[in-house]
């Protein structure tokens, strides 16, 4: 990976077992645990209280909802041992104290190694640049399967 | 329009505290402020945290500011003292 995720890095970083888009709880931290749990439960995840830690401290430093409708809570933690993403969507939003006050309904969560900063920072920039176009984002609440949602990231980071 | 061109100090680069004050500092003036990376034309908005996300800048690397507005200076000064500003340093958001 280099500064940029490319099509042929999504399968890797978020296969369809890291989405889900039945509604999740519409409370901040209960929905961070449910993002965090897609990557739990596909094996992602050595040590979840050590993730879900990082992911809350970093919440207490600044909030990760960015606006427009998105939140990406993010950590670097060795307690997974590659770059992993989930994505949820809340049909009702969740409110993650962003700057323009719109709660998040599309939701991602990034997981990086401790050691890699640089595809922490590469996802995380790829992510908010794809979610700035408007189409990207219509194509995302109008996904109705995981593959839908994987083809509208794969045309976002094209 | 006012423009210049702005080392990132912070550790962690854009990104995190330092971003979010960077936004909120942008949103404390009347003059329309956008950032792009020092060797793009692709500016955003400042005051946008997704934008200001979305360049990726990291610690060491340029940035290019461009105010437009009355206050377009006081602006520039504002925020080229956030991005000059350690993170251990920057006081509280």
């Amino acid at each position: 990976m280099s500064t940029n995720i490319e099509k042929d890095d999504i399968d890797d970083l978020i296969p369809e077992s890291h989405i889900a888009l039945d509604d999740p709880p519409n409370e901040k931290s209960a929905c961070i645990e449910y993002l965090l749990d897609l990557l739990v439960d596909a094996g992602r995840v050595d040590d979840r209280e050590a993730a879900l830690d990082a992911l809350l401290a970093r919440e207490e430093e600044t909030t990760t909802g960015v606006g427009m409708g998105i939140g990406i809570p993010h950590a670097q933690t060795d307690a997974v041992s590659r770059p992993s993403v989930a994505f949820t969507r809340s049909d009702e939003g969740v409110d993650f104290g962003s700057m323009d006050d719109e709660p998040a309904k599309l939701l991602f969560m990034i997981l990086v190694p401790k050691e890699g900063a640089e595809d922490h920072l590469a996802i995380l920039s790829s992510l908010s640049r794809a979610l700035m176009h408007e189409e990207v984002r219509d194509d995302l609440y109008a996904a109705e399967t995981p593959a839908a949602v994987q083809a509208a990231l794969r045309e976002a980071v094209a | 329009m006012s423009e210049r061109i702005v080392e990132i100090v912070p550790e962690a680069g854009l990104h995190a505290r330092p971003a979010s004050k960077f936004v909120e500092t942008a949103g404390e003036y009347d003059a329309t402020v956008e950032i792009a990376r020092a060797d793009s034309d692709d500016l955003v908005p400042a005051g946008s945290m997704i934008a200001v996300t979305s360049i990726g800048a990291r610690s060491g690397e340029k940035v290019r500011l461009v105010a437009e507005g009355d206050d377009a200076e006081a602006a520039l000064d504002a925020l080229e003292q956030v991005l000059s500003t350690p993170e251990d340093e920057l006081e509280e958001a």
